[in-house]
């Protein structure tokens, strides 16, 4: 068995990320345990309930402002932890182990709810409006479950005059901001590790997360239990504290203020949320009295404006107002992320007589229209094979038909030895195939080092609670950031990268999966000619010095011609030849079908000569 | 048995007349747009200032259909064009508009439910049975909508340039149609059939400040399982609106409110192109 954590001692060396937000988190219970003493007895009671409304809004942010799920339903589980109590101490009676018990049960339905939902919201293809659709409906069901309740529930007037626990409302309020500080500070810890990297990478780009060899449905149903059990603890205490449960705390329209305010606040900052939580619920508290509906309207306009103009929110406004009204102190910048090498993996394929990739008889077809019909070829550890054809050949569409065992309409594709058969991409790329897209996707707001992170999250599962400042990368994936200097850009944010750089990321972090195989759809469009030869020699030694087998489309024969060692020609979905470049090139029937037409393709072979 | 033939028929006029605004919007703009429940809540209002105002009540269909295009013509300008990239905030976005538009309502008119009176009443005989007047007349509304609809996208230019950008939008801009002019007449199509519907439904049912809520989800599900298409809206309404009227009628009115939600979501689940055809 191959050593598969790679972690090297030097990469033991962590940033003490824990520090800033535990110390962050001391001093916040300090204020609320002097807060709990010196405030007024009416702003105390809002604040608890505030408090427990802002552990929900830390689970909307973490779902749809860091993760891009946008959910109607975190309120359902508050409503779940909330009727759990309600119901127990109602027709139970209320009791110590009673409570416990209520607890329990309020954690065993949200989990099974979530996994309901999880089930139903999130699978490979899912698109975001059905799983937000699934969120809406969910809390729709359960309020309109409630009301036919009858008594049981309490119907629409839901359940009062349980007995709760006998504890003075200081306490409660110390309780309630504790559990919001230490849900605050968790959180952060999370979205600041290593894992918490994947978060964005999902909400930026779904699809490469996917090729990344990530399941991405299966991380946000376990993202969504976690949030869906956080809510229903906070909906718990609030009917343990306000003695009473009614159905519009699980309903969508408590749902959609959460949203508000997570919107307002900052999505995806956690403290925005948190603030834009407890200054509004408060606010209403105070305000709406003496200002009835018009305050409602002032918050509905002020969202509005922030989701068209301020997409970020009003926290990061007054984050940086902050910082320019406070004396300019010098950040510590966090230490810049190194690259190691990983140690290679021990790989059974290396003189295996399995060909790297297996396509036998491959088709596809749309209706009547056949783009692939029986396209059956090996290729080897070691070959740099390129796909030539005129647009519409189906090159691209056989790429997809290697990578994604759902694509292909007949026939089978092996990679080393094992059939895809309808594995999602995710499984494909364990099976060892790493597949570059056309046009280079990368993840904008993650720095390179931070995706290149996440490119290794199958390979090494990254730290929940840290993050640290070196990457093991195999050597292709750093030879090629060697070469296009992007290892000295390890903490620039991807968005910033040029046409080219982002090409070279792509394929470094295709190569940081450690496929056998490698599909590169068009890598040269658009590239400078200097960075064309620099990408060729890549190319090459990828397949000649580490025996990966690389199967490449490409449009500029002249390229193809220097860098392959084996040429297939496709033409109307069939393989019309394939055999070595010098055979392929001079053919006659290539230029005929390439060039379309044979003058042309004697034109452009004159001007290379 | 007629009667419940009947029901059936008259529920999925209503709902494919609530949602049909909303599909059009769906369609040609991808977007969700959550206000819809807002312009129904404001051409229900329409009705009730036709009426305090002494006018017939006919009057406040054509004065729904003006006040829901010009309201159409404010949203679209200053919230939803700016979000056109951005599908799931414009959802957030109409739906916080939904809420300016509540609160106002709330100011001007009290929170109060209030009635209109309905333009016909009584029952009329079908064959053996007699029915609800204005409910059969709503059938005859949505056969309206439904036709003026078809022509309007199948017998005009800007329908073929509607159907234009809602096939393929690059396309279509890349052959000099003004795709951002027909989304704007597109969304003002749609808030005017929005409030219209909305005056519609009033005589069946009272007016208050969050009477379009009710309907929203229930047409936000509809136009999700019917794509872009007319016909599919209408299968959708009856097959839908026909499933909710049995449920309610042989299991529990509760349950009945439901099934629409439920059952377009488990739908999409197993077949996300919905009704549509795929």
């Amino acid at each position: 068995m191959a050593d598969r954590s790679v972690s090297l001692p030097l990469a033991a060396r962590a940033l003490p990320a824990w520090r800033t937000p535990v110390a962050i988190g001391v001093v916040a219970l300090v204020l609320i345990a002097v807060g709990s003493v010196t405030m007024p007895a009416f702003l105390i009671n809002n604040l608890i309930r505030a408090f427990l409304y802002a552990v929900v809004a830390i689970t909307v942010d973490l779902l749809w402002g860091y993760t891009g799920i946008l959910t109607f339903g975190q309120s359902a589980f508050f409503g779940i932890g909330a009727y759990a109590a309600g119901l127990v101490f109602t027709h139970v009676g209320f009791s110590l182990p009673l409570a416990a018990g209520a607890l329990a049960a309020s954690v065993v339905a949200a989990w099974v709810v979530s996994r309901i939902i999880g089930w139903l919201a999130f699978y490979h293809g899912a698109s975001p409006l059905y799983a937000s659709v699934v969120t809406l409906v969910l809390p729709i069901v359960l309020v309109q479950g409630i009301y036919s309740g009858g008594e049981f529930t309490g119907s629409s007037s839901g359940l009062s005059g349980f007995d709760s626990f006998d504890v003075p409302l200081e306490a409660w309020f110390c309780i309630t901001g504790g559990l919001l500080v230490v849900v605050a500070v968790l959180a952060w810890m999370f979205v600041r590790s290593d894992a918490g990297q994947l978060l964005v990478a999902i909400r930026e780009n779904e699809v490469r997360c996917e090729y990344l060899g990530i399941d991405i449905s299966r991380y946000k149903r376990k993202l969504s239990d976690v949030a869906a059990i956080v809510a229903s603890l906070a909906g718990f205490l609030f009917a343990c504290i306000q003695m009473v449960v009614a159905p519009e705390y699980a309903g969508f329209v408590f749902g959609t203020e959460l949203v508000i305010w997570v919107a307002l606040g900052g999505r995806g900052s956690l403290i925005g949320p948190i603030f834009g939580t407890i200054l509004i619920d408060v606010g209403s508290a105070y305000l709406s009295g003496s200002l009835p509906y018009v305050w409602t309207l002032l918050v509905g306009v002020a969202f509005v404006v922030v989701i068209v103009a301020m997409p970020r929110g009003l926290g990061p406004i007054v984050a940086v107002g902050a910082r320019r009204a406070l004396p300019a102190r010098a950040r510590r910048k966090p230490a810049p992320m190194t690259f190691t090498v990983a140690p290679e993996r021990e790989r059974s394929d290396i003189g295996s007589l399995a060909p790297a990739l297996s396509v036998h008889d491959v088709r596809k077809h749309f209706g009547t229209l056949k783009v692939l019909d029986g396209i059956t070829f090996d290729a080897r550890a070691g070959e740099l094979l390129s796909l030539i054809g005129p647009n519409g050949a189906g090159k691209s569409t056989l790429m997809r038909c290697i990578a994604d065992g759902s694509e292909r309409s007949g026939g089978t594709v092996e990679l080393g030895g094992t059939e895809i058969r309808k594995l999602a991409p995710y499984d494909c790329v364990a099976l060892g195939v790493g597949r570059k897209f056309q046009t280079a996707t990368v993840f904008d707001s993650l720095t390179v080092g931070e995706a290149l992170r996440v490119a290794r999250n199958r390979i090494e599962p990254p730290s929940r609670w840290r993050r640290e400042t070196t990457l093991a990368l195999p050597q292709p994936a750093l030879d090629v950031l060697r070469l296009t200097g992007l290892d000295r850009m390890a903490d620039r944010e991807c968005r910033y990268l040029s046409h080219g750089q982002k090409q070279a990321l792509e394929l470094a972090m295709v190569l940081a999966l450690e496929p056998r195989t490698i599909l590169l759809d068009e890598p040269t469009a658009g590239l400078t000619k200097q960075e064309r030869t620099q990408i060729g020699e890549i190319f090459v030694s990828l397949s000649s010095r580490y025996r990966l087998c690389l199967l490449l489309v490409e449009h500029d024969l002249e390229f193809v011609q220097q860098i392959s060692s084996r040429i297939i020609v496709l033409h109307q979905g069939r393989i019309v030849m394939d055999g070595g470049v010098d055979e392929v090139v001079k053919s006659e029937l290539v230029r005929a079908v390439y060039a379309g037409e044979t003058h042309a393709a004697k034109d452009a072979s004159g001007d290379d000569a | 048995m007629l009667n419940l033939l009947l029901d059936i028929v008259t529920t999925a006029a209503i709902l494919f007349t609530v949602s049909a605004g909303l599909l059009i919007v769906f369609g040609v703009m991808k977007i969700i747009n959550f206000s819809h429940g807002a312009f129904l809540t404001v051409g229900g209002y329409a009705s009730v200032v036709v009426a305090q105002s002494g006018f017939n009540w006919w009057w406040s269909v054509p004065f729904s259909l003006v006040v829901g295009f010009l309201l159409g013509m404010a949203v679209e300008r200053f919230i939803v064009r700016p979000l056109y990239g951005r599908p799931l905030d414009a959802i957030l976005a109409t739906w916080g508009l939904g809420i300016i538009v509540g609160q106002l309502i709330t100011l001007a008119f009290g929170r109060g439910v209030q009635m209109v009176a309905s333009p016909v009443n009584g029952a009329v005989p079908v064959f053996s049975e007699h029915y609800s007047a204005y409910r059969l007349l709503l059938v005859v509304a949505a056969l309206i909508v439904a036709l003026a609809l078809g022509w309007l996208l199948n017998g005009t230019r800007l329908g073929l340039q509607t159907r234009a950008v809602i096939m393929n939008e690059g396309l279509a801009r890349a052959l000099g149609i003004s795709s951002s002019r027909v989304r704007f007449l597109t969304f003002c199509t749609g808030a005017a059939l929005a409030a219209a519907a909305g005056t519609l439904i009033t005589p069946l049912s009272s007016v208050d400040p969050n009477m379009g809520v009710a309907w929203v989800v229930g047409a936000f599900m509809l136009v999700l399982v019917s794509g872009s298409s007319l016909v599919s809206l209408a299968v959708a309404s009856v097959v839908l609106g026909g499933a909710q009227m049995l449920v309610s009628t042989f299991v529990d009115p509760v349950l009945g409110g439901l099934t629409i939600a439920v059952l377009a979501a488990l739908l999409l689940r197993f077949r996300p192109e919905g009704f549509a055809r795929g």
